[in-house]
């Protein structure tokens, strides 16, 4: 199965994208988490920065909650956002990416790039 | 002169069609009527045509009816509103599907409410004479029927004076902040005999923190959560208990990221009873009983 690598800033930890898997599933499934809200798109508390690559949305997101000027920005919800191939995202100063897990951490898909 | 219920709840929704397969298959709602980007949808305990509507383009709510007992009532309602000093207007007949006219005003925390005396009688499977207890064959959870709405804005104070003096409402709960900083966070507000027909929550104006059906008892709470599992339907927090109301609960999100809640236990309440008073230090008991304190997204996340 082809899967896509999901780089985080600023901790620099790199996660394996299943295909069509929303980047919040894919920190969920590997042990880690940030900060989210609703899982559907909703609420926009998972508000992440893409930094490079791209994703589309696996669903509809409201315009109130996601502004045409918040794309142009590379704002992303996390729980809709999947990605089209390798990116890097910054997980926002207020909020902070967090390992919930160890041990899938360790066991399901974590290398760091340094 | 009363307002007997919350009558409806009207929600955007982004997908109508993945919000069909959340309300009906997974809820057990009945799809009434459809059209416009609208669906209309009962729950099997409810007589009349409607209590949920959807309506496709964003989330959050559009607005919310309360049907009141007599047709009169809603003169006088409209007279106090007028007087209370809120934005006031009359609706008429067939504004909304299979719903009378009325009167519509903006809250404090800029909801818009509506006030209705009749809508299209529609029944239920089990009927009025000599009925059964429960359809056979309802889907998934079969929520019986709406209960109570929460929403959020600044002017919580506001919203008490409001309901107690133009529609004589009591409230049942309150949550301040200390003894010595008496600032409402959050009322629970009742219109007859419940723990709450409303509550408002301290925070952004205009904005849904969840909508609510009740469920007969725990038990139908606990099988409503692994309905969820089965389904992937995001759940926020539960099963639990709430120290305020005293019921128990599962919130859970649809397909939009509106949140619901599926609603059992609590108590019955009457204009006689004293307000419950909650401390702010005292919160994650008040809501949520068991684990005692609050997760990150109950009082932050709303549509």
């Amino acid at each position: 199965m082809a899967t896509v690598a999901i780089h985080l800033l600023p901790d620099d930890v790199v996660l394996q994208g299943r295909p069509g898997e929303p980047i919040l599933d894919t920190l969920r499934r590997s042990g880690y988490s940030h900060r989210f809200g609703c899982r559907r798109g909703g609420c926009g508390v998972c508000r992440i920065d893409l930094v490079e690559g791209t994703t589309h949305d696996n669903a509809v997101v409201a315009d109130t909650v996601l502004t045409p000027a918040d794309r142009a920005a590379g704002v992303r919800l996390s729980c809709r956002a999947v990605p089209d191939g390798d990116v890097t995202l910054r997980v926002r100063e207020d909020d902070r990416l967090h390992c919930v897990s160890p041990i899938l951490a360790r066991y399901v898909a974590r290398r760091s790039l340094t | 002169m009363a307002i007997m219920r919350l009558g409806y709840v009207h929600a955007r929704v982004t997908d109508l069609e993945a919000s069909r397969s959340h309300y009906s298959d997974t809820l057990g709602m009945e799809v009434k009527a459809e059209g416009d980007g609208k669906l209309y949808l009962k729950g099997w305990d409810e007589y009349d045509h409607h209590s949920v509507v959807l309506e496709e383009g964003g989330v959050g709510a559009v607005k919310f009816g309360f049907k009141v007992s007599h047709a009169a009532d809603l003169e006088q309602y409209e007279r106090a509103l007028q007087q209370f000093g809120v934005t006031v207007e009359r609706m008429s007949k067939g504004d909304n599907l299979a719903t009378g006219d009325g009167v519509r005003f903006i809250s404090p925390t800029n909801h818009v409410f509506e006030l209705y005396h009749e809508m299209e009688y529609a029944g239920t499977e089990t009927g009025i004479l000599n009925p059964q207890t429960f359809p056979r064959h309802l889907r998934g959870v079969g929520v019986p029927r709406l209960d109570h709405t929460l929403i959020t804005g600044d002017d919580v104070e506001g919203m008490e004076r409001l309901f107690t003096e133009c529609f004589d409402w009591h409230i049942s709960e309150r949550v301040i902040a200390s003894p010595e900083e008496p600032t409402c966070l959050a009322s629970f507000l009742s219109a007859g005999h419940k723990a709450h027909d409303l509550a408002v929550l301290k925070g952004p104006d205009s904005k849904l923190h969840h909508f609510a059906f009740i469920l007969d008892d725990w038990n139908a709470v606990l099988r409503a959560g692994d309905l969820f599992a089965m389904d992937d339907v995001p759940v926020d927090i539960g099963p639990t208990r709430h120290g305020i109301t005293r019921g128990t609960t599962i919130y859970f999100f649809d397909p939009s990221g509106n949140r619901n809640e599926v609603f059992a236990g609590s108590y019955t309440s009457c204009h006689d009873f004293p307000t419950i008073t909650w401390t702010a230090d005292q919160l994650g008991r008040a809501v949520f009983y068991h684990a005692r304190e609050l997760n990150d997204r109950f009082l932050s996340v709303f549509t």
